[in-house]
């Protein structure tokens, strides 16, 4: 890797490390190889999301041309937000893009992740089924998102209807994620989620 | 939807020194034929806007004159060295602290970086990477005033 992408990121995990944000908890990282070219990034869903008191765990992979370019970023965790793949973790977030600046830093990555958890942007969505539940039917949309926090990152709010119908799913034979994918695509209709499913 | 990380697959490989890469004219194995991949990689590579990439030779004419107006843009701003000013201690695109007499630019905004580091971050985007002010409307604005 170029010599300059390995020098930045070493100082800015250092700077990284010693930022208020660790010490409150509220972001994380570390290192995957020895290389410094893959790290391990970690957001606490922010206060009044859906999101809170979840952890969400974030695929750092810095290109040999940073800070020229930005880093590739994906959710690990499985998260339904309108600008996140719900089946990749692929992120629509325009720094990660051409609005990107040399300046930028892995700290400032993870800290507008955090924000765009707190704010999604339904209208330059990345996941259009996410974005269509958010618009017309946000009700459903935050429940369901509490839902997948729950499951899938710690968070708090546990949904008895949500479980009783991915069971209902997995009695007959559906691996229990693609239960939960279907049911949140479909709005927690049951029977118009065993009709995609089987159909 | 799903078109946000594609753009940046083309940079995996480093195309850093693109720029200074002469080419290797004896790589030709089949002269009617010229392998593209090749002939990609031994190329000054040029950057249109930011997440475009193109070998000097798939550069239409607009982009040329983009690209050569770029450069000249680029020549026009100063070059002092650093006088240990505490204002500015680092060079934010490497990180790494200014020694005293390091050749620096200045960009219209009065923030300073490595010559080099920071004329490889204008040939991808006129703005200066802290402040995100646009390079050339200063520049052309400064232009009309003196
Ligand atoms: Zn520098
Ligand atoms: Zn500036």
């Amino acid at each position: 890797m170029a010599n300059m992408a390995v020098s930045r990121i070493k100082r800015e995990f250092k700077e990284v490390m010693r930022s208020e944000e660790i010490v409150q908890c509220s972001i994380k990282i570390e290192l995957i190889n020895d290389s410094w070219t893959e790290l391990r990034g970690e957001i606490a869903g922010p206060p009044d999301t859906p999101y809170e008191g979840g952890k969400f765990i974030l695929e750092i992979k810095v290109p040999e041309t940073y800070p020229f370019n930005p880093p590739k970023v994906r959710f690990i965790t499985k998260i339904w937000h309108p600008n996140i793949s719900s089946v990749t973790g692929a992120i629509c977030l325009d720094i990660l893009k051409d609005n990107w600046a040399a300046a930028m830093t892995l700290r400032t990555v993870l800290l507008s992740l955090q924000a765009l958890l707190a704010a999604a942007e339904p209208d330059d969505p990345q996941d259009a089924v996410v974005a269509y539940q958010y618009k017309d039917k946000y009700p459903l949309f935050l429940m369901t998102a509490k839902h997948w926090t729950n499951v899938y990152a710690g968070g708090p709010h546990k949904f008895t209807e949500c479980d009783l119908k991915i069971q209902r799913l997995k009695d007959m034979g559906i691996d229990e994620h693609d239960a939960r994918a279907v049911l949140s695509k479909e709005n927690w209709d049951l029977e118009k989620a065993t009709e995609s499913l089987f159909s | 939807m799903g078109n946000c990380l594609k753009i940046n697959n083309s940079d995996d490989i480093s195309l850093l020194q693109g720029g200074e890469i002469s080419n290797t004219q004896d790589f030709a194995p089949d002269q009617n034929d010229p392998a593209p991949i090749y002939s990609e990689l031994l190329q000054p590579i040029f950057f249109p806007s930011p997440s475009v990439r193109r070998p000097v030779s798939h550069l239409t004419e607009e982009e040329q004159v983009k690209i050569a107006k770029r450069i000249g843009l680029i020549q026009h701003l100063p070059i002092g060295t650093y006088d240990g000013s505490k204002k500015s201690r680092e060079c934010v695109i490497c990180m790494i602290d200014f020694c005293v007499d390091e050749a620096v630019r200045y960009l219209p905004c009065m923030h300073i970086y490595h010559v080099h580091c920071i004329d490889d971050w204008l040939m991808r985007s006129l703005t200066c990477p802290s402040c995100m002010e646009p390079v050339d409307a200063a520049l052309l604005t400064s232009y009309e005033t003196t």
